[in-house]
């Protein structure tokens, strides 16, 4: 049989008598791809709508924005220049169709329903259709000749629930709205702020005789090749250094800006799929460690009869590799499904968000991480296990202790219970299992420091009063962080959970280890409670560990983060104790698991275990 | 006047599946053994002899009958009841030693004492009294795994000992031992029945046999023999020298019951 084959044929045998165990590689793995592949997918998926309005509101290649503190008419500001800039620009070389310029009314303030004010900004348009930029009307009309009417920009429409007919109040004066309507040479409300609405010159009026006040011009331009439109911004690169200064934006440049809260939700994704990934490793490690020193006797069966070490550890990469190949089909599928959904909730997607095509670079990418994870954790027990002679491993069994461990003496002298220095002698009886062990754990606890600090700081943004002119956004950009806020702390409980799975495997490999000692201390008087206790002692040292070091990892971790757009805080004392309490309760009843399980197998049955 | 009763057994059975065929391992046992009493057990391999030794040391649950200990009905005990009984009453001896290997002897020792809550300075006296009466003393601060057979077995003597159990079960104690070793057991369990301390040993070896009051054969799950070996016969005088290095020798004598 050749190589390749018999290692398939083991590799199928090895999962067809381990279910459980190739099932709990596929989930931790399929975590990690899911989380992965929702990740990816969320980043693109705003790319298409975003791209079906630009080209349905014949969308700006170049945009150029004049603005200044105060009233453009009575400030004295060199408008002439202004104009000379807008128009050089409007008749440069490669542009094709222009768009305004536009007067942008500002300092607006759109009464809210439930009190308080935000800042509006209106955009002057004559009620003809633009040839550049014309807004896409998702509901009414757009603004007509001697209209009153106004139009909204949609995600302010949807954040103040309006419809066409509603009336809405600007500086005491009432509005009624003709129509709702979306371009990208607006950013979607809440997260473009001020919030806009389209006004005709009539409307404008008398807005500006409510006390809006003209504070900006804006021009949107076609190029004969949207391509060029970094080379053509450059070219005119003077026209931004110069005063008046006029500001130039690339369509690209919108449109990467445009979806600020969908890369914030996937790079959260994509580092919390990260750090399952790791767990992931050391879950699969524990695994497959416990798996190697379990199967060192049929291993070395197998290499008595013939089969070289490399076909041992070729069978057992081919196991988790079809494993890897599976958690990456679901992954992906559910990175398909999910994504939508979650950039279905998206504060600033245009349209329906649409998940872009499966690339080769994103199969490669959620497989990457599957067939690292696989083979971080397979190789070295695999090498390890092949290391051992055809004697040895025919004869294995744990690593007998050395010396009275020191640790035991001082608890014995200081006459702790029994069972507890039982377990402190066989602690360390694993020394690499309990360390990956403790990796695993030491992440999770990390990743809840996280949490804590996060939940706090957010709790403090919602705590903080909005400021003024912000009664609308304030609240929806709340929702965002609730968001992040729910992957973060979900992120958190799943990495929980995988360190109590890796704690209850790594526990019932010790549990099987220890089952015979654990059966001569029960055939010579000590109760099942006792011998629970003992394991759960020589396993604590993982939790403490971890503890140890997940909590300072966290505050670490936390520092990193901090700094951005939330209020900085620390994470509250309470919530460490928390931790430091909890998680070794956790780690206790997971470990007494398998412990109690083994406890209750008849004596003489566990004495003939192997 | 009846002799007090160290253990008796009733109609004992178990049942295991033996490749989905139901085997009887022991077959409707009856069984008593006397206080200060030596019983060996013997028969050919997989007759049962194991079994019924971890059914009347509760290391097993029978499927029937009954098993009274001390005077007390105790086939329906619990798990914890059952090692509360073994600390105090009980005291086993294996083929595998089974001392707990991050022990070191003289904690393996006393580790019976320290389970029925005599405070540790007892404790560790008492069982450095029995290892010197041993003579592993000298081995009491090693671990196991640095012990030889003679010793760890000696070390494992000393640990079923050290409560003063009335009864000590042992099950091969010598299956491991080479020809010195086995002859300080022998010793050993001589002593125990002179100290009014009962016995039931199962063996293979003929010699350890040979030490016993009363021998039982085991065949397929029941006692098919009964035999009482008196004092001055071929087997007690074997008892007698079995400090001997190499003992050789026939088998048990004895009549029949």
């Amino acid at each position: 049989m050749g190589s390749v084959r018999l290692a398939a044929h083991l590799a199928w045998r090895n999962i067809r008598r381990r279910p459980a165990q190739a099932a709990l590689i596929l989930l931790t793995l399929t975590m990690a791809t899911g989380m992965f592949s929702v990740g990816i997918a969320l980043y693109g998926s705003a790319d298409g709508p975003w791209d079906r309005v630009w080209k349905a509101t014949d969308g700006f290649h170049v945009s150029a924005s004049y603005y200044r503190q105060g009233d453009l008419a009575r400030t004295g500001t060199d408008l002439t220049e202004v104009r000379h800039k807008f128009a050089e620009l409007a008749a440069a070389p490669g542009v094709r169709a222009v768009g305004g310029p536009w007067l942008q009314l500002v300092q607006g303030r759109l009464d809210v329903a439930h009190g308080g004010y935000e800042d509006l900004t209106a955009e002057v348009r004559g009620p003809g259709r633009s040839l550049v930029d014309q807004p896409l009307v998702t509901e009414g009309s757009w603004l007509a000749p001697a209209s009153e009417g106004i139009v909204l920009e949609q995600g302010l429409a949807g954040a103040l629930h309006a419809h066409p007919g509603d009336r809405v109040r600007i500086d005491g004066q009432r509005f009624t709205v003709r129509g709702v309507a979306m371009t990208v040479s607006q950013g979607r409300f809440p997260l473009t702020v001020p919030a806009k609405v389209w006004v005709t010159p009539a409307t404008a009026n008398l807005m500006r005789r409510a006390g809006l006040t003209a504070g900006g011009i804006e021009m949107q331009l076609r190029l004969d090749d949207p391509d060029d439109a970094a080379a053509f911004a450059a070219a005119h690169g003077d026209i931004e250094s110069s005063t008046p200064t006029v500001f130039l934006e690339t369509w690209r440049e919108r449109r990467a800006a445009s979806h600020s809260d969908i890369d914030i939700l996937a790079g959260t994704l994509l580092a919390a799929g990260i750090v399952v990934g790791l767990l992931a490793v050391a879950t699969a490690a524990v695994i497959v460690a416990g798996r190697m020193a379990a199967q060192t006797r049929q291993i070395g069966t197998l290499k008595a009869v013939g089969v070289t070490p490399w076909q041992i550890v070729l069978a057992l990469l081919t196991e988790h590799l079809a494993l890897a190949g599976l958690a990456t089909v679901i992954g992906l599928g559910a990175g398909r499904l999910i994504a939508p959904r979650l950039a279905g909730t998206s504060l600033t997607v245009l349209g329906d968000p649409e998940t872009p095509a499966l690339s080769g670079g994103q199969v490669a990418v959620v497989a990457g991480v599957a067939v690292v994870v696989v083979v971080l954790s397979t190789v070295r027990p695999a090498l390890r296990g092949m290391r051992h002679t055809t004697l040895r491993a025919l004869a294995t069994q744990a690593r007998p202790p050395r010396r009275p461990a020191r640790l035991a003496q001082l608890a014995a002298s200081a006459h702790l219970p029994l069972a507890g220095v039982l377990g402190l002698r066989s602690a360390w009886r694993r020394p690499s299992r309990l360390l990956t062990n403790a990796a695993g754990l030491a992440l999770a606890v990390a990743m809840i420091v996280v949490a804590a600090g996060l939940r706090s700081s957010l709790s403090r943004l919602a705590a903080q009063p909005t400021g003024p002119g912000e009664a609308l956004s304030g609240a929806a950009i709340g929702t965002l962080y609730q968001q992040v806020r729910v992957i973060v702390l979900a992120t958190a409980a799943l990495l929980l959970v995988l360190g109590a799975v890796n704690a209850f495997i790594v526990a019932s490999f010790a549990a099987r280890d220890g089952a015979r000692a654990h059966a001569m201390l029960r055939a010579v008087g000590a109760t099942a409670r006792q011998t629970v206790v003992s394991l759960v002692v020589s396993q604590s040292g993982a939790c403490l560990l971890a503890v140890a070091v997940g909590i300072p990892l966290g505050l670490g971790l936390w520092q990193l983060i901090d700094g951005g757009d939330l209020p900085p805080v620390a994470v509250p004392g309470s919530a460490l104790a928390l931790v430091a309490v909890a998680v070794p309760l956790v780690f206790a009843a997971a470990v007494s698991l398998p412990a109690w399980r083994l406890a209750h197998r008849p004596v003489a049955t566990a004495l003939a275990y192997e | 006047m009846s002799t007090p009763t160290a253990v008796a057994a009733r109609g004992l059975v178990k049942t295991y599946a033996a490749d989905g065929v139901p085997v009887r391992a022991v077959d409707g046992i009856d069984l008593v053994v006397e206080v200060g009493e030596t019983v060996s057990v013997m028969g050919p391999s997989g007759c049962g002899k194991s079994t019924l030794l971890h059914l009347l040391g509760g290391l097993e649950r029978p499927d029937a009958g009954e098993i009274v200990l001390d005077g007390r009905r105790v086939d329906g005990l619990s798990e914890t009841a059952w090692a509360v009984l073994r600390r105090r009453t009980l005291g086993f001896v294996f083929q595998a030693f089974n001392l707990v290997d991050e022990l070191t002897a003289v904690e393996n020792v006393e580790l019976p004492a320290l389970l029925v809550g005599a405070p540790s300075r007892r404790a560790r006296r008492r069982a450095f009294e029995l290892m010197e009466r041993l003579g592993v003393a000298d081995r009491a601060g090693h671990l196991p795994g640095r012990l030889s057979g003679g010793e760890r077995q000696r070390v494992a003597v000393a640990r079923a000992l050290i409560n003063g159990p009335r009864l000590i079960l042992a099950d091969e104690p010598t299956g491991n031992l080479d020809s010195r070793a086995t002859a300080e057991i022998l010793r050993l369990f001589a002593d125990l029945g002179r100290s009014g301390q009962s016995l039931l040993v199962v063996s293979h070896d003929a010699r350890v046999a040979s030490t016993a009051d009363r021998l039982l054969t085991m065949r397929d799950g029941a006692i098919v023999g009964h035999t009482r070996l008196d004092a001055g016969s071929p087997g007690a005088l074997l008892a007698e020298m079995a400090g001997l290095p190499d003992l050789g020798g026939p088998g048990p004598r004895g009549g029949e019951h």
